[in-house]
């Protein structure tokens, strides 16, 4: 037993400390991306790296692993999916899970990799395309009206309705309320935990008590109604042995040599041949006879 | 561009498709982790059933490839992906417990229902792993998915953590999976710490034996009152209960032998494949993952540790030869029927003719009962 304890222990450590050794990976799916803010008429608000108050397009990530947005298309018309090819090889282009990345339609491409041959005033459609130029990931349709420094975008992150959005929230949660969870209010009231762990065992420990009332009631009923009436034998009938009479210990038993027995088994086939002649009921659906074309003359 | 040098780029594009030219550290130590869970399963024999799917999951999940192309379980529309859709939504945990009803026979814990308490009293694990994860600094919904690992149940654990943490979904799963595949080394010496000698020579009475009626009465009974109680343990409660009415109804062997047969075969295949697939190494090799498993083994040694303590002080109001036998109080936790072999194994080890196998049922099918309640007060409190 200590022997085996010891090579459990021994595989536990060589696991944690395999699991240190932290390791970042290539992107996985595109389409996970979402085109999460966009602010065409900026005055005042996020400026690019040139301190330029510019139109920008926020990416977001909904997935829950690195993708790497690099190769995909950005675009503003449809008909010419290709429009700005978003370059290859950027760590910046790395998106990291449940975050996002910011592109700037300031029709300036030659500025870097996060600006666009593009502006936003120029059509209401954005459009995102995978790598293959054909795939459409996401797609918004603004509004006509741009309001100065108010964003259009998902309400919440990635998903769910979109429209103005109260706050301008560049590389941020669209949803910059602070949202409390019912597991976060719980964590306010009960920070131990402990309070949940007394409620949760009274629940469990309830559940199961009802249970447990319930079937020792039920089973002194059946005990009391199932009673054999007693009746006189005969020597014959009291000598068999009624099915009944088997203790539950001989039938543990049983059942422990059937699972060793059955566990020592092993496939290793007996290389004596034997030949059994097979006999099968007549079919005419596996008959020869019916299921051979009789050939042509 | 001659030919030579046509073929030389295409020849380097070929190479960065490759598994060769995307490969990492982080693939190396998760293929590491898969080939020593398949050496677990087929040498040790520790749940083969499972590690085997999980360990070449793991194997399928960390292959290096280029990304765009659907091929990753988390890239959408790929194959993986979409069989991954039954681990994120939790339709495999039901239906796995539709089958695991459908193969259990509750009788020793009808026979003798004061077992059924020790299967409560196991899931002290739970919470016990809830409270150091909220020490630790894991968020309210993330201690509740660690804190299920304590409930030794797969299913449940992935069922649960789908619902609360998501993304911690493969973490959970493979910690759980893990003990429960460890349970015959975790809880003996716990289980001898903890009990006397004179202890654990307890004999119980023998089961008696239960009737049809009994039967088909505790699978409609148990599921009304138990999901009464926790609704949001349906998915769960309600397969399980509706599974094992298929097999002591009497009338519906087909629908039986398919749940507990080809079914659930089919489902542990496809969930085991994909919760090992799902730990990709960027998804899984964190510093959250080591906290999960660390937590794990502190959930199953509180869970064994309640059990086995629940049955000390109950027998302190137990008439002499109603006495529960301790070794039995491990089996609380939801691993059938690992558990309750454990508890036979240990206690021939005292006493050559004690057999406690179906006595350890009782409290073992409990277990399976006690965690999915427990899970569905979790997803009430914490979602």
């Amino acid at each position: 037993m200590l022997k085996k304890l010891n090579t459990t222990i021994k595989t536990l450590v060589v696991m944690s400390v395999l699991l240190f050794a932290k390791e970042s990976l290539q992107a996985q799916s595109t389409l996970d991306l979402r085109i999460n803010e966009v602010l065409v008429q900026n005055d005042s608000s996020y400026v690019d790296d040139f301190g330029a108050h510019v139109s920008w397009i926020e990416i977001f990530n909904g997935a829950y692993n690195y993708i790497n947005i690099g190769g995909c298309y950005l675009t503003n018309d449809l008909n010419n999916p290709k429009k700005y090819w978003i370059p290859k090889g950027d760590p910046r282009t790395k998106i990291a899970s449940r975050y996002y990345v910011v592109f700037f339609a300031d029709n300036k491409p030659a500025r870097g990799v996060f600006h666009l041959n593009f502006d936003l005033k120029e059509s209401n459609i954005i459009a995102l395309f995978d790598s293959d130029g054909k795939t459409l990931i996401d797609k918004i349709d603004l509004p006509k009206d741009h309001k100065s420094d108010v964003t259009y975008g998902y309400f919440e992150d990635g998903a769910g309705k979109m429209g103005y959005l109260k706050k301008a929230t560049p590389i941020a949660n669209n949803n910059p309320e602070p949202k409390v969870s019912s597991g976060d209010l719980f964590k306010q009231f009960d920070p131990s935990g402990i309070g949940l762990t007394l409620i949760a065992m009274i629940v469990v420990f309830t559940a199961l008590a009802v249970l447990y009332f319930i079937y020792k009631a039920i089973g002194k009923q059946f005990v009391k109604t199932t009673k054999p009436k007693a009746v006189s034998t005969t020597k014959e009938q009291a000598d068999t042995v009624q099915p009944e009479a088997i203790s539950g210990e001989v039938n543990a038993a049983i059942a422990m040599a059937l699972y060793m027995y059955q566990n020592e088994l092993h496939d290793e086939i007996n290389p004596i041949l034997t030949i059994t002649k097979v006999s099968r009921t007549y079919s005419p659906w596996s008959s020869k006879i019916y299921g051979l074309r009789q050939m042509p003359r | 561009m001659g030919f030579t040098q046509f073929l030389t780029d295409h020849m380097m594009q070929f190479f960065s498709f490759t598994g060769f030219a995307n490969f990492t550290v982080g693939h190396l130590i998760m293929i590491l982790i898969g080939l020593a869970f398949i050496y677990l399963a087929i040498a040790k024999e520790f749940e083969p059933m499972l590690l085997i799917p999980i360990g070449f999951g793991i194997l399928v999940g960390n292959i290096p490839f280029a990304s765009g192309y659907q091929i990753g379980i988390y890239e959408n529309g790929s194959v993986l992906n979409y069989l991954y859709f039954g681990v994120t939504q939790g339709v495999y945990p039901p239906l796995i417990f539709l089958g695991i009803g459908a193969m259990t026979d509750f009788s020793a814990l009808i026979s003798n229902p004061k077992l059924i308490l020790i299967g409560a009293a196991a899931q002290l694990g739970i919470f016990g792993a809830y409270c150091i994860a909220l020490a630790l600094g894991f968020s309210p919904s993330e201690a509740g998915a660690i804190g299920i690992i304590g409930g030794a149940d797969g299913p449940t654990a992935i069922f649960l953590s789908s619902k609360l943490a998501p993304s911690l979904v493969g973490a959970i799963a493979i910690s759980a999976y893990s003990y429960m595949a460890l349970v015959p080394v975790i809880q003996p010496p716990i289980m001898k710490l903890l009990t006397t000698p004179k202890e654990r020579l307890i004999r119980m009475k023998p089961p008696r034996a239960v009737t049809k009626t009994e039967k088909i009465i505790f699978a409609i009974a148990g599921m009304l009152l138990t999901t009464f109680l926790v609704p949001s343990g349906l998915p769960l409660l309600g397969m399980l209960f509706f599974g094992n009415l298929l097999r002591e109804s009497g009338v519906t062997k087909r629908l039986a032998d398919t749940a507990k047969g080809p079914m659930i075969d089919i489902v542990t295949i496809l969930i085991g494949l994909t919760v090992g697939a799902s730990t990709q190494a960027t998804t899984f090799l964190t510093w959250k993952s080591v906290g999960i498993f660390v937590l794990g083994a502190f959930s199953f040694v509180i869970a064994t540790t309640g059990g086995v303590m629940f049955v000390k002080i109950f027998n302190l109001f137990l008439k002499e030869g109603n006495k529960i036998n301790p070794l039995i109080g491990n089996s609380g936790v939801s691993a059938v029927p690992d558990s309750a072999r454990v508890s036979q194994v240990v206690g021939l080890q005292y006493d050559k003719t004690n057999h406690l196998l179906m006595h350890a049922m009782g409290p073992n099918v409990a277990g399976v009962i006690g965690s999915a309640v427990a899970a569905g007060i979790l997803l009430s409190f914490l979602l």
